[in-house]
């Protein structure tokens, strides 16, 4: 399968925080969604990934490259938490930067984003909300004929009309499979509706990267009591957590354990809820 | 490296269009009490401020972090800074000696030589304090680079006055006071390219976030 964007051991040593040997693939075509908590270490393995802060070990591969030079930035969009330009320009002005940035900048694509997102290219920028820099923001990114695009908590803080929005260009633009999107959240909810693929990061390792189909259609949670606890086999458990009067333990094959435990309530996980458990729970 | 000195020019524009208006007035109001040339002095020093004013505007909107993701080397992005410094420095000079032209053509005394001195001085404590506060708005924060801006215009006739003094020794600046300035601006110019290379040294391994 060909990568977009393919990370090998990445590591990054700060004084009270590790990246350690973060190792996952963007295959190419697909939504990888990025989760963790805060702090967990998904801004770190973008910086990492995008050249913004020196690797202490690890390999990163974009679009085939090991090197960032100029020719792959040009394929590479780019959107962080907030919009990154400078509040004086407008997005007209902001067209006269990118076309002397960019090679390959497409003035017509970006004008059609900007009236498509209804955003006023004459207006300054500060006096955008949060929702519209975010808009022109992903506009800029899609109108240099981006084959990946990178996406660090871009819909945070953005009410669920804006992100729906955001969600459905993000979905139009991976129709094309040469495109491939990596996008950073802890919006989960978000992630379930557009991701191929489910990258958690915890504690700054990655604790696994699977397909979103098989988190939600294979995953499951056990709910039980102590007796019924102790009585299972450890090696279904995942992890488990104890609550006031139940315990909940997170497993693999949810149809396979209902069958090995019948009288178990077993239910559907969701991708906030496995990224809880393992937060959370115990091994 | 185009796009971002672009860039800049939006930020910077009204700061750069009052600058350089007051240059031209302060040029004909400075012809009653001082030689109109003197103003080439301050002239080039004024209208690099603009610099300064977008390397705070870079880091209130985090652009730093953006452009880094964009097809703009590292050393493109100091690079740029550098060449604006030099292109506002050139524009406040030009600037400077459209009164001194009109004033001259109006009879008043202005000499090539004192043009030659004063504009020798005047780029030079520019190149000398841009040599400094330039590297330092990578290495310190927007704050404090701003102090070590002003702080610079003053080393930098500090620098001047001590290598007036040191090339001195080797030759009479009494006789030879232009082509003293003039080596003082050539070790001035050494000076700035050397800053740029420093400069772009740091930010290389220097961490955006």
């Amino acid at each position: 399968m060909n990568n977009a964007l393919k990370i090998s051991g990445l590591t990054k040593t700060y004084k009270d925080f590790m990246l350690d040997h973060v190792s996952f693939a963007v295959p190419c075509g697909s939504i990888v969604g990025l989760i963790g908590e805060n702090g967990a270490g998904k801004s770190t393995t973008i910086n990492a990934a995008l050249g913004l802060i020196q690797k202490e070990s690890g390999v990163v591969s974009i679009l085939k490259r090991e090197s960032l030079d100029q020719d792959i930035k040009e394929q590479i969009g780019v959107v962080f938490d907030g919009s990154n330009y400078p509040e004086i320009l407008s997005p007209r002005k902001l067209n006269r930067v990118m076309k002397n940035i960019y090679q390959s900048w497409d003035e017509q694509t970006y004008i059609s984003l900007l009236q498509q997102f209804s955003l006023p290219p004459d207006k300054h920028i500060k006096q955008f909300s949060k929702g519209m820099k975010m808009k022109l923001a992903i506009s800029a990114a899609l109108s240099h004929h981006s084959k990946l695009l990178i996406l660090d908590e871009a819909t945070s803080g953005l009410d669920p009309v804006v992100r729906d929005d955001i969600l459905d260009m993000l979905l139009d633009f991976v129709q094309d499979e040469e495109h491939s999107i990596l996008v950073s959240s802890h919006i989960t909810s978000d992630l379930e509706k557009i991701a191929d693929y489910i990258v958690f990061i915890h504690a700054g390792k990655v604790i696994f990267s699977r397909p979103k189909d098989e988190l939600i259609e294979q995953y499951g949670i056990l709910k039980c009591g102590a007796a019924q606890f102790d009585a299972l086999d450890r090696s279904d458990i995942i992890v488990y957590r104890k609550l006031d009067y139940e315990w909940q333990v997170l497993i693999s094959d949810r149809e396979k354990l209902q069958r090995k435990y019948p009288k178990a309530l077993i239910v559907p996980a969701t991708i906030d809820e496995i990224m809880l458990l393992y937060v959370k729970g115990e091994k | 490296m185009r796009g971002v000195l672009v860039k800049d020019l939006y930020i910077a524009k009204s700061n750069i269009l009052v600058t350089l208006v007051s240059l031209i007035v302060l040029g004909f109001g400075l012809s009653f009490l001082l030689e109109p040339s003197a103003l080439l002095v301050l002239a080039p020093v004024a209208s690099t401020t603009a610099v300064f004013i977008s390397i705070t505007s870079d880091a209130a909107s985090r652009w730093n972090k953006n452009v880094i993701t964009m097809p703009v080397s590292r050393s493109q992005i100091i690079g740029e800074k550098y060449v604006f410094y030099i292109l506002l420095a050139i524009l406040g000079m030009g600037t400077a000696l459209i009164p001194c032209v009109i004033l001259a053509l109006l009879g008043v005394n202005v000499t090539l030589h004192a043009l030659c001195l004063y504009g020798s001085i005047g780029m030079s404590a520019t190149l000398l304090a841009g040599g400094i506060s330039l590297p330092c708005a990578y290495v310190f924060d927007p704050e404090k680079s701003q102090i070590v801006f002003m702080m610079s215009f003053m080393a930098s006739t500090g620098i001047i006055a001590g290598l007036v003094l040191l090339i001195n020794l080797f030759i009479p600046v009494k006789h030879h006071i232009l082509s003293v300035f003039h080596i003082v601006l050539l070790i001035s110019v050494f000076w700035f390219i050397l800053s740029y290379r420093i400069a772009a040294e740091i930010y290389q391994k220097q961490d955006i976030t």
